[in-house]
């Protein structure tokens, strides 16, 4: 590709485009700007999210009332804390917000199979974090957790059916989204571009999208039944009618825990391009870590809900296999990570702030991935349930790592959206901010739980002596949040005063960076 | 790299965002102002700002989707479907595995409350949705290149489209008969899947029609889009299989 021409075309783009357009960012059907408006409404629900996080901790730091004396403020602001992180920040994030920016630029498309259906997704998306964010001004908002589980989520004076709408418009969105990136990666690949050619990234998000396409509408259906049964009663979860709540938990955790992967493929793949270009390093094994890692995860991935349910009251063989399947699944996800330190072996390892992530990236999982495994374990798992010890468990293994490759993710792309490179300094010093800090809130968060503290409760009244250690969280958390401002300060940074970059700041050689920055309109041109 | 020129322009659209907003209107504003707050009143306001806002959106979509005949997702969206399919299917997979495990762990079935439920009307039902499939086919082959014939088209789309009302004016008939034998939504455990999986997929079938409307009115005035044709077709198809499993588990088991 004679990189001169593109260059030139690129300048004269900037020239006739430096008007900005509303009508251009808001009616647009261009893969880059529907990433962008992703990635906008992710970290806006990342952002409000997180300050529910705060209240949360900051309730915890002493005993008794300390923000509010009222219970039910506290479960509201649990229920949005996890609805919001989950279902309108990270899923958003990683097959929204990266998926569009990457997916037709690394496989050389003009854009997504549909434009327009890209565009509706990405606004049903935005609608969903409209109907979440009304809990702040609505009587009643839903106090039901992300899990709604009933009974209690039927019988509550809170608004269930929220709920239900805000997991439907983003299950909508995500169906559509993976209808439409399915069909890309298989229809629309550059002539040349064959599937042993393909970033692990594609293939990542290829798996992400499968599972979500199989597993979303069964969610869908649980959380409608949970609205039909509250406000038109029916009777599918009530046992007095011979009913049952373990429908909606085994339906929920179907689709649920296959979420975990929705949000880990992707973010893995991030890692890995990550890797490979700042360890000047070629993937290690890549066509194996497709095959037996993200096939392995893929094909597991149905089959191992039921360990959230361990001691929900379901049969004893199904708890049984269960055990084996998701000690099973940790084999390809190990695989993946090793295929990571693989490919870290004998690089040429340059630290700048995406590679500090990923770095980060391998120790929280690591840390996440052996606290998972004596969980998937039934007669550990009776112990441990319900205590402190599974908020850090999924907040290591999901949370933070996950939101690591989110992070790292961005600045490693935001030279090519922007056209200009961010500063390091601030960087670097917002990475080690939240490594800290989530360190210090997770690490205490695991102890807490061995300790038998029980999760989800506003107050601890009997466990005084957990009250210092419920304070050093706290104090993490404040770190944490210290550290998405300066992330926040260096990205606008970035974006307003960033030195200019050419199109390959990072050497990588993966064909999205053989392009000029800031794509126009139908990226590479031709058909 | 020619024709930059002409591609300078970003492409942008109305209709998804305004779709949105209306669905935003249309589902849980309207539906959480009348359940959930007791506000008619508001709740009819937001249908009446929401149904109109997807209406229009639709007919904008289906018209510009007309228009760039060209566009390379026209023939992209017949490979597409299976896909969707997919997630479709696994949206009565989820009703059907509910309904399974509550009957195969009641003590006994039916549970009380239930009146007996007409065999003969499900196999009308049957017949004609069958019936709907082969016409749509017609169709279809009307407008193969060998020996297009666009009156022949549009003749069998709206049998089609008459069958599938059809069936539809017998659900509802059924469903108001079992009404006033005090059958509900409520009535018991199957009850709620009963009205639940023939509720929904009626709303399959009432889609469907939807789609095929969209393609009759630009047929009249001669605009057909193959694929669009191909794809309706095939999630005809779907809306068909799906009735048999409906049948066979609801009404004959």
């Amino acid at each position: 590709m004679s990189s001169t021409m593109v260059t030139g075309s690129v300048e004269t783009h900037h020239a006739a485009g430096s008007g900005f357009s509303l009508k251009e960012w808001v009616f647009t059907t261009d893969h880059k700007r529907v990433a962008v408006l992703y990635m906008v409404g992710a970290f806006a629900a990342f952002l409000v999210a997180g300050i529910m996080a705060i209240l949360m901790r900051t309730e915890l730091a002493s005993l008794g009332p300390t923000v509010t004396d009222n219970p039910s403020a506290y479960n509201t602001w649990l229920y949005f804390h996890g609805a919001a992180m989950i279902l309108g920040y990270q899923i958003p994030a990683l097959t929204g917000f990266f998926a569009n920016y990457y997916v037709p630029l690394m496989i050389g498309a003009k854009d997504v199979a549909f434009p327009r259906v890209n565009a509706l997704s990405v606004w049903l998306f935005w609608m969903g974090i409209v109907v979440a964010l009304l809990t702040f001004v609505i009587p009643d908002p839903p106090d039901i957790m992300w899990t709604g589980y009933p009974p209690y989520s039927i019988i509550t004076g809170g608004n269930t059916a929220f709920y239900t709408f805000t997991v439907l418009l983003m299950g909508f969105s995500s169906i559509a989204a993976g209808v439409n990136f399915i069909t890309t990666i298989i229809y629309m690949r550059a002539p040349g571009m064959t599937w042993s050619k393909l970033n692990i990234f594609i293939w990542c998000t290829l798996a992400a999208f499968i599972i979500q396409i199989i597993f979303v509408p069964v969610l869908g259906v649980a959380v409608t039944m949970l609205s039909l049964d509250k406000y038109l009663g029916t009777h599918f979860f009530n046992a007095a009618a011979g009913g049952s709540a373990l429908i909606y938990e085994n339906l929920f955790w179907f689709y649920s825990h296959p979420a975990v992967y929705v949000i880990f493929l992707p973010a893995v793949g991030l890692i890995y391009e990550i890797v490979a270009t700042f360890a000047r390093n070629r993937i290690f094994n890549h066509m194996k870590m497709v095959y037996y890692g993200i096939f392995g995860v893929l094909a597991l991935t149905g089959v191992v809900w039921a360990h959230h349910l361990y001691t929900a009251g379901i049969p004893n063989w199904m708890v049984l296999i269960h055990v084996f399947t998701t000690l099973m699944i940790s084999i390809p996800v190990g695989l993946l990570m090793i295929g990571l330190v693989g490919t870290l072996y004998k690089g040429s390892i340059q630290y700048a702030t995406p590679m500090l992530y990923a770095a980060g990236f391998l120790f929280l999982f690591l840390i996440g991935g052996l606290t998972g495994i004596p969980n998937a374990m039934s007669a550990i798992y009776m112990h441990l349930t319900d205590t402190y010890w599974m908020p850090g468990h999924f907040h290591y293994v999901m949370a933070v790592s996950m939101t690591t490759a989110i992070l790292g993710g961005t600045y490693y792309v935001l030279p090519k959206m922007t056209g200009r490179m961010y500063s390091e300094t601030l960087g670097k010093l917002g990475f080690f901010l939240f490594f800290i800090g989530v360190n210090i809130t997770f690490m205490f968060t695991l102890i807490m739980g061995v300790k038998g503290l029980p999760r989800r409760y506003y107050d601890y009244q009997q466990f005084p002596e957990l009250e210092w250690m419920q304070q050093w969280a706290t104090i993490g958390s404040y770190i944490i949040l210290l550290g998405a401002l300066v992330v926040l300060v260096s990205w606008l940074h970035c974006v307003f005063f960033g030195k200019k970059v050419g199109p390959n700041p990072w050497g990588s050689r993966s064909l999205e960076w053989t392009h000029a920055p800031r794509p126009p309109s139908g990226n590479f041109g031709g058909r | 790299m020619n024709g930059h020129a002409h591609e300078m322009k970003w492409h942008t659209s109305y209709w998804p965002l305004l779709v949105s907003v209306g669905i935003l209107f249309l589902a849980p504003l309207a539906f959480g102002f009348y359940f959930v707050y007791k506000m008619p009143m508001a709740a009819f306001i937001c249908l009446g700002i929401g149904a109109p806002l997807v209406l229009i959106s639709i007919v904008g979509w289906v018209r510009e989707g007309l228009e760039d005949e060209h566009g390379y997702s026209v023939g992209l969206s017949v490979w597409a479907m299976p896909f969707f399919i997919v997630a479709e299917a696994f949206l009565f997979v989820g009703f059907f595995a509910a309904y399974w495990v509550t009957r195969l762990t009641a003590p006994f079935w039916p549970p009380p409350g239930t009146p007996d439920i007409s065999m003969a009307v499900p196999i009308v039902m049957t017949f004609i949705l069958v019936a709907s499939s082969f016409t749509i086919h017609l169709a279809e082959e009307k407008i193969e290149d060998e020996h297009y014939d666009r009156k022949g088209f549009i003749f069998w789309l709206v049998v089609t489209m008459v069958l599938g009302t059809v069936f539809l004016g017998i659900s509802a008939f059924e469903w108001t008969e079992l009404y006033h034998h005090g059958f509900t939504f409520g009535t018991n455990v199957f009850s709620s899947s009963f009205f639940s999986i023939t509720g929904f997929h009626g709303s399959h079938v009432l889609v469907g029609l939807a789609l095929f409307l969209c393609m009759l009115l630009p047929a009249l005035s001669g605009k057909v889009n193959k694929a669009f044709v191909k794809s309706a077709s095939i999630y005809w198809h779907f809306v068909d299989v799906v009735w048999f499993f409906v049948v066979s588990q609801l009404y004959f088991w």
